[in-house]
């Protein structure tokens, strides 16, 4: 059986984007001191959690696919989950 | 004309637009994250071609596809989706109205070639959700919610004079919205099988037979009416919140943990729309109480958290058995008025204080910020 839940990270980390349009396109991230390139952002969406805009994104880095997220009111990305 | 656009499998579908790996396979969105203890809020369709549908518990979907891919439901995509498709279809200039989170509507009057804006729409959605949407196109808005069903998934139906009869003499009537089991029964009972035997009926002969619903249903059947998306038909008329539990408990403080915990969410609903509540109904459901429902008529409205929660213990009370084993609750508030009171007495002034606070913390650090640590135990992970 695959694995019962994505696993969770909640971890800060280092991403450079392209900001273009009104839009946010995340390009690469560094975590653990390791760059990863975004070969294609699959899916991006939003939520508001109290008066923060979280910008959610699932970005697939060729063999793996994450989820990393962007606060525009602090202007900290983290790392929130390796999908399965 | 009406056109009437249902998102294909939505919560399936954009679980697979996120995770590419999951396209073309059965797939489970479940409401919680305990993939054998939770109900199948949505399934793709190759899981729904194996008879796995929303509403069944996930271990019998399990069962039937020991190889089912399972996703934990996030609201948040797909309410962000589903607001982002409303501004598209709003982009095309016609009245559009949201009929539920994978449901809209836009009023398209009479305009010439309803199946090219169609596939305009289907395609533009595609492009920029990676997901596809059925569309129905008729006279009015029953029909044109019947029509989207037809040729699912991504399909498009347009009900015209000349093929009407045609399409709703292969359609049971028990497909149509507003007839539901017992209904479907009656009209058995009376010969209607299909929604063309429902259509040719008179309005006295259903009004004799089914009372104002069955005028009701006269009327949205046959209608030619244009909606109106302004007119506001959207007046709150009840609160309510229902949770099945992973396993029937009998566990009096996570019960009550949980019975709090929906009692918060209906009050600050209520408080947001500026609403009190009159009537609180309590549902249960467990292996000794099946089904078990009771109000409470209060003097007073309130949409205290607290008040709402303690009418739904005394309700619980009802039950006649000490704790009952239970499995589902769900917690209503109904006969709303708006808020048009003060508090006279200093205990009323310093909850309203209260409640006030709290909600103002929620709503700018985000839900669940600040809560009763009587509902921590519902709130951990199950």
């Amino acid at each position: 059986m695959p694995a019962d839940t994505n696993e969770e990270l909640n971890e800060k980390i280092q991403v450079i984007a392209t900001f273009s349009g009104g839009k946010i396109y995340p390009r690469m991230f560094t975590w653990n001191n390791q760059a990863y390139k975004i070969t294609e952002i699959t899916y991006n969406w939003q939520e508001r959690k109290g008066s923060e805009t979280i910008n959610y994104f699932s970005v697939s880095t060729g063999p793996d696919l994450y989820q990393i997220s962007f606060n525009s009111s602090s202007l900290g990305w983290h790392i929130d989950k390796i999908i399965q | 004309m009406i056109l009437h656009i249902d998102m294909d499998a939505f919560f399936a579908s954009i679980e697979q637009a996120i995770n590419p790996r999951l396209k073309g396979k059965p797939l489970i969105v479940g409401s919680r994250e305990s993939r054998l203890h939770t109900v199948v809020c949505a399934a793709s369709y190759e899981a729904k071609a194996m008879g796995i549908d929303s509403g069944m518990p996930s271990a019998e979907a399990f069962k039937i596809c020991p190889n089912l891919e399972f996703v934990s439901a996030d609201q948040s995509k797909y309410i962000w989706a589903s607001e982002q498709i409303f501004e598209l279809l709003k982009g095309y200039g016609f009245e559009a109205a949201n009929a539920s989170i994978d449901e809209f509507q836009m009023d398209i009057k009479d305009t010439p070639g309803p199946a090219s804006l169609a596939q305009e729409i289907q395609k533009e959605i595609h492009q920029t959700f990676k997901i596809t949407a059925s569309i129905g196109i008729a006279k009015n808005s029953l029909l044109a919610k019947l029509a989207s069903k037809i040729n699912k998934p991504n399909g498009i139906a347009v009900l015209t004079p000349e093929n009407l009869e045609q399409i709703l003499a292969k359609v049971p009537a028990k497909k149509l919205r507003g007839v539901g089991p017992k209904t479907s029964l009656l009209l058995a009972s009376l010969g209607i099988e299909t929604c063309l035997d429902l259509y040719k009926k008179s309005p006295s002969f259903l009004e004799q037979f089914l009372g104002k619903h069955g005028l009701n249903m006269y009327a949205e059947l046959h209608s030619t009416e244009h909606f109106d998306a302004s007119k506001d038909d959207s007046e709150t008329k009840s609160v309510g919140h229902s949770y099945t539990l992973p396993r029937a408990s009998e566990n009096t403080g996570f019960i009550r943990a949980w019975l709090r915990l929906l009692s918060e969410m209906v009050g600050a609903r209520l408080r947001q729309q500026n609403l009190a509540a009159r009537t609180i109904h309590l549902w249960l459901n467990g292996p000794e109480i099946p089904g078990f429902g009771a109000q409470r008529t209060l003097q007073e409205p309130t949409n205290d958290s607290y008040e709402i929660c303690l009418h739904a213990q005394r309700i619980m009370a009802k039950t006649g058995q000490k704790m009952p084993k239970i499995r589902a609750m769900g917690v209503t508030c109904s006969t709303l008025s708006k808020v048009n009171y003060l508090p006279l007495f200093n205990e009323q002034k310093r909850r309203e204080g209260l409640l006030k606070t709290m909600d103002k913390i929620n709503a700018k650090l985000g839900d669940w910020s600040i809560y009763p640590a009587v509902i921590h135990l519902a709130r951990q992970k199950s």
